[in-house]
């Protein structure tokens, strides 16, 4: 039986559809096999992010309606044998779906899944309910901003609320520099902040804009953002990855200037 | 209302404090100007008992599970000051 885990963020651009795409490409390299679901329908993003985008024929909403079966939407990922995706409807909006349709779509999806990841609309409302219905574990995406923290509180409080106890936090786009020189929170502000479990951080770098543009995650060698969401992977599968510090790069120029500034 | 250290590379402790403030008193639905009249309201009815130093009162919330705490500096005629 596979588990079913509800990426959300209550605020919009903050990282879900980036952090499915990354997490589900990293559980699918470890060897799970992974399904990936767009649930913002009207919006669909996850498909172009993992660079599908040219081979969706069914969808989210041709499921559900009974105008396909599940096998037949499902998009299987060239690049990583245990990688799908189903993508999300872009001519419905979200009244097409009710939760109880969510639930029986995710029990089918267990069967053949070891992880269902389920990228949530950003909101509070139809989209959510609906992707968090069948979900047992939600994973909240926030960065360190005062926006998306209150709104990662709200999600947290309606989460519990819902009976749904197994949250996890993700901190996207930390700046080191920032945070160094005191104009950023740092992660045990957030921590302390929304009194929620940490599974981990990740640090605002190019490489995730690179990826994202070659519709290929975690395709970066030395990418310090793709190995904590490596890492994170690691986590859901219930090892114990020590969490990276959070330091500047420093480039060769700083080095020396740093030297002769001893001196 | 300014936090003493406010100004550049101090943004992200005010963002800090700013964000524990409000988020306590919305988990809890109550505004931080509900706040400040709960705060008269006890001032008000610990008065008509005992005297009390009215502007040293302090209340808080903390979290985890939330209990209110009201620091209230009651005047004695033995501790003087």
């Amino acid at each position: 039986m596979g588990e079913v885990i509800v990426i959300t963020s209550g605020k919009g651009g903050v990282g879900k559809t980036t952090t499915v795409a990354n997490i589900g490409t990293g559980l699918a390299m470890l060897g799970k096999k992974t399904v990936v679901v767009d649930t913002d329908i009207g919006l669909r993003n996850l498909d172009v992010v993992l660079g599908l985008e040219n081979r969706i024929v069914y969808n989210l909403v041709d499921v559900i309606s009974g105008s396909c079966r599940l096998k037949q939407a499902l998009i299987k990922d060239k690049r990583h044998p245990e990688l799908f995706l189903l993508p999300s409807a872009q001519t419905k909006d979200k009244s097409a779906v009710s939760p109880e349709q969510m639930i029986k779509l995710t029990d089918e999806l267990r069967e053949e899944f070891d992880y269902i990841l389920l990228d949530c609309p950003a909101g509070i409302e139809q989209g959510f309910k609906n992707a968090v219905a069948g979900a047992e574990r939600a994973l909240v995406v926030t960065t360190p901003e005062v926006s998306a923290i209150r709104d990662a509180d709200r999600i947290i409080g309606l989460l519990e609320a819902g009976g749904l106890r197994n949250i996890q936090l993700i901190v996207n786009r930390l700046r080191p520099d920032m945070i160094a020189r005191g104009d950023m929170m740092s992660v045990d502000d957030v921590i302390e902040i929304l009194a929620v479990d940490l599974i981990g951080t990740i640090i605002d770098d190019e490489q995730i804009v690179v990826s994202t543009n070659q519709g290929e995650p975690l395709s970066g060698k030395k990418s310090q953002a793709e190995e904590e969401y490596r890492n994170i992977c690691r986590r859901i599968l219930g090892e114990d990855v020590p969490f990276m510090e959070i330091r500047e790069k420093k480039g060769m120029f700083r080095r020396l200037s740093e030297i002769f500034k001893k001196q | 209302m300014k936090f003493p250290l406010h100004g550049k590379g101090r943004s992200g402790g005010y963002a800090r404090e700013r964000m524990k403030l409000l988020l306590v008193s919305e988990r809890i639905d109550c505004s931080p100007q509900m706040m400040k009249m709960l705060k008269n309201d006890m001032i008000h009815t610990v008065k008509k008992y005992i005297s009390i130093d009215e502007t040293q009162v302090r209340i808080r919330i903390t979290q985890e599970p939330p209990v209110l705490h009201a620091d209230i500096p009651v005047r004695s005629k033995r501790n003087k000051g």
